[in-house]
């Protein structure tokens, strides 16, 4: 008969240690697996940032006018690293994936394959978003440019606005495809805007009745001396 | 082309066979003017013509106000004038709708692809708004390619100082800089052609383009030159338009005829950077003195929207124009009333700037144009500011002074031409 001793100290001991034979050598993977995929997620950024450079990225995405949005960030320096650090946690992400997958729990394995699941929605909502800034800054800039030849005073602010909404559009439809509620948001961004133009319109309307009068009499008389008068070809 | 031809328009022309003269006529509801420039056509090639099989199309886009009628129904040519020698057959008439986008360019298009079927030696167009025209204008603009072997008459006008500021400002320095031909009014409107040149002019694939627009003027003048087509002037007098022109909107207008303009330049580049010096170009009929409709014009909202421009488009310019001129038209455009000026270097550089962001594509083309609107109407503020007190003469010398900052400039242009493609030398990023 075993002791009391045995059972107490002995056993759990034992079971411990059975334990530990079995999960420290995953321990062990995941571990280095982590370390090698920090290095190996360094390289990369390296060598793309290197790439990158080689390849005269910086200087043609200066062309398309996202260098500038990019350095204004004040995170990233260049499109060159902005592209370098992509990849870095490009290959940061996929070696935690092997850890965890490696790590072979029920909890890690379901984790993985819930993740992989959802990169699909991961990458509609990146090209969604990708695609309202393109869209929004075209948009904006054709907004203002309109403005101006309109001599409107207040053109940048419109463009501004434009922008704005196209791109709270664009996020919207991101969170659709995340799966993240994006009806409170839209919601939100209606009451906003629509407060915004209601209130502006009152207080142009009633606060500045005369100016407003003025303001549209002037702009009509102006349009109509200019064709009247003036031929520019 | 034929699919150019609605089947009553085939039918007309299958019964007509041949002529000597096309006269074209584009118009969109210009019922209050066409029928005198009818008349005064038709008249034209009764009394110069008489020999000559003529017919006068009218190319319409879908008139709503009876222009059709006006044009088949206005009284002239023989029966109503005592001629010295009468006509052999009277002018024919046709008016049809143009197939294409909206356009005087889509116009045109239907005029040449006439003036080819009926095999006509000689093509005229003239605008139907003209309060000026008289019929002399026919013979002046038909003659030297019926019987000097010209393929192409551009018109030269006596105008008002302050009139047609994109022709003096831009389109005519630069035409005479890069294809070395002193065309006065390379915009002018009124244009005399060969039929070995209209039928040149249908082969090109541009009907897309702004040229089926407001582009057509400056295309047809430049692919002229630039082809080697022999290239003349007729002296016609005053210029007087009706007073409204329907569709007239400025930046619409300036995106056409410019754009139209950087595009040709991508196509002749090889003409443009072999010429190095200009020619005259002949002037048929005897210039006179002529007076001009006086003209106002509200530099103070010139100078306010150049003023917006610079302000509010900082961005814009600074992908395109180089530091050190960015930074000049801030200086000059930001000086009120009387002070206020763009001179001639500043100016030249900007539009040599755009034009080579134009050609490397440095932002969207569109916008690129738009932003110029401006730009444009400041130096025409300060244009008008300068000339204020000047005569007609010294008008003439002092754009004579722009043509030759062009042509000094020109240089510049060339290197940048070329340069921006390997390398953008002078921009910021946006």
């Amino acid at each position: 008969m075993r002791s009391l001793f045995d059972r107490m100290f002995v056993d759990p001991f034992h079971h411990l240690a059975d334990q530990s034979a079995h999960v420290v050598p995953v321990l062990v993977i995941v571990f280095v697996t982590l370390i090698v995929g920090g290095f190996v997620a360094f390289v990369s950024r390296w060598l793309t940032h290197r790439l990158l450079q080689l390849a005269r990225f910086d200087h043609l995405v200066q062309r398309t006018g996202f260098a500038g949005m990019i350095e204004r960030s004040g995170v990233f320096r260049s499109p060159s690293d902005l592209g370098a650090r992509f990849v870095q946690a490009l290959v940061w992400l996929l070696t935690v994936l092997f850890a965890l997958n490696a790590a072979d729990t029920p909890a890690s394995v379901n984790l993985v394959r819930r993740f992989v699941d959802y990169i699909p929605n991961l990458i509609a909502a990146g090209l969604v978003l990708l695609l309202g800034v393109v869209v929004s800054r075209m948009v904006a800039r054709s907004a203002l440019l309109a403005a101006v030849n309109a001599q409107w005073p207040a053109a940048r602010l419109i463009a501004g606005g434009v922008r704005v909404l196209v791109m709270t559009l664009a996020v919207v439809i991101a969170l659709e495809q995340l799966q993240i509620g994006s009806v409170p948001l839209l919601v939100a961004f209606a009451i906003v805007f629509a407060g915004i133009i209601f209130a502006l319109a009152i207080a142009f309307g009633l606060g500045a009745r005369d100016m407003a009068r003025q303001w549209i009499e002037a702009k009509v008389r102006s349009s109509v001396a200019e064709e009247e008068v003036f031929r520019h070809l | 082309m034929e699919d150019l031809f609605p089947t009553e328009l085939k039918t007309r022309l299958e019964q007509i066979g041949e002529a000597d003269i096309v006269v074209g006529i584009p118009s969109y509801n210009n019922a209050r003017t066409i029928g005198h420039v009818v008349r005064a056509v038709s008249v034209g090639l009764a009394k110069y013509f008489p020999a000559r099989r003529s017919v006068i199309v009218n190319s319409d886009g879908g008139s709503k106000d009876n222009t059709k009628e006006v044009v088949l129904e206005a009284e002239g040519g023989a029966d109503d004038l005592l001629l010295v020698s009468h006509p052999v057959q009277a002018s024919q008439r046709i008016s049809t709708p143009y197939h294409g986008l909206p356009g005087k360019g889509s116009a045109f298009r239907t005029i040449f692809a006439v003036a080819k079927r009926l095999n006509a030696k000689a093509c005229v167009v003239v605008d139907s708004d003209l309060r000026s025209i008289t019929p002399g204008w026919i013979e002046l603009l038909a003659q030297p390619v019926l019987e000097y072997e010209y393929d192409y008459i551009a018109p030269y006008y006596h105008r008002h100082k302050y009139d047609g500021t994109i022709t003096n400002g831009i389109i005519y320095p630069m035409t005479r800089t890069l294809y070395g031909k002193s065309v006065r009014q390379p915009i002018g409107g009124e244009f005399g052609f060969s039929g070995k040149l209209a039928a040149r002019y249908l082969e090109k694939d541009v009907w897309d383009t702004d040229v089926a627009r407001f582009g057509i003027d400056i295309w047809m003048t430049v692919t002229a030159i630039a082809e080697g087509f022999r290239v003349g002037q007729a002296y016609l007098g005053a210029k007087i338009h009706d007073a409204k022109d329907p569709g007239a909107d400025l930046t619409s207008m300036f995106r056409q005829v410019v754009g139209s303009f950087f595009s040709l330049m991508e196509s002749y580049d090889i003409v443009w950077k072999n010429v190095h010096s200009c020619q005259p170009v002949p002037l048929f009929g005897f210039p006179f003195e002529v007076g001009v409709e006086p003209l106002t014009v509200n530099t103070d909202r010139m100078i306010h929207a150049a003023q917006q421009g610079v302000n509010d488009l900082r961005e814009i310019y600074s992908a395109f124009l180089a530091p050190q001129t960015l930074v000049d038209l801030t200086n000059f455009v930001h000086r009120n009333g009387q002070g206020f000026h763009i001179p001639d270097p500043l100016w030249v550089r900007m539009i040599y700037e755009a034009a080579v962001a134009y050609r490397h594509r440095l932002l969207d083309r569109d916008h690129l144009l738009q932003s110029l609107v401006p730009l444009y109407l400041g130096r025409t503020a300060s244009f008008v500011l300068e000339v204020t007190e000047s005569t007609a003469p010294q008008v003439e010398e002092r754009i004579e002074t722009l043509c030759r900052v062009f042509e000094t400039e020109k240089p510049y242009l060339a290197q940048q031409w070329d340069a921006a493609g390997k390398e953008h030398l002078h921009a910021q990023p946006v």
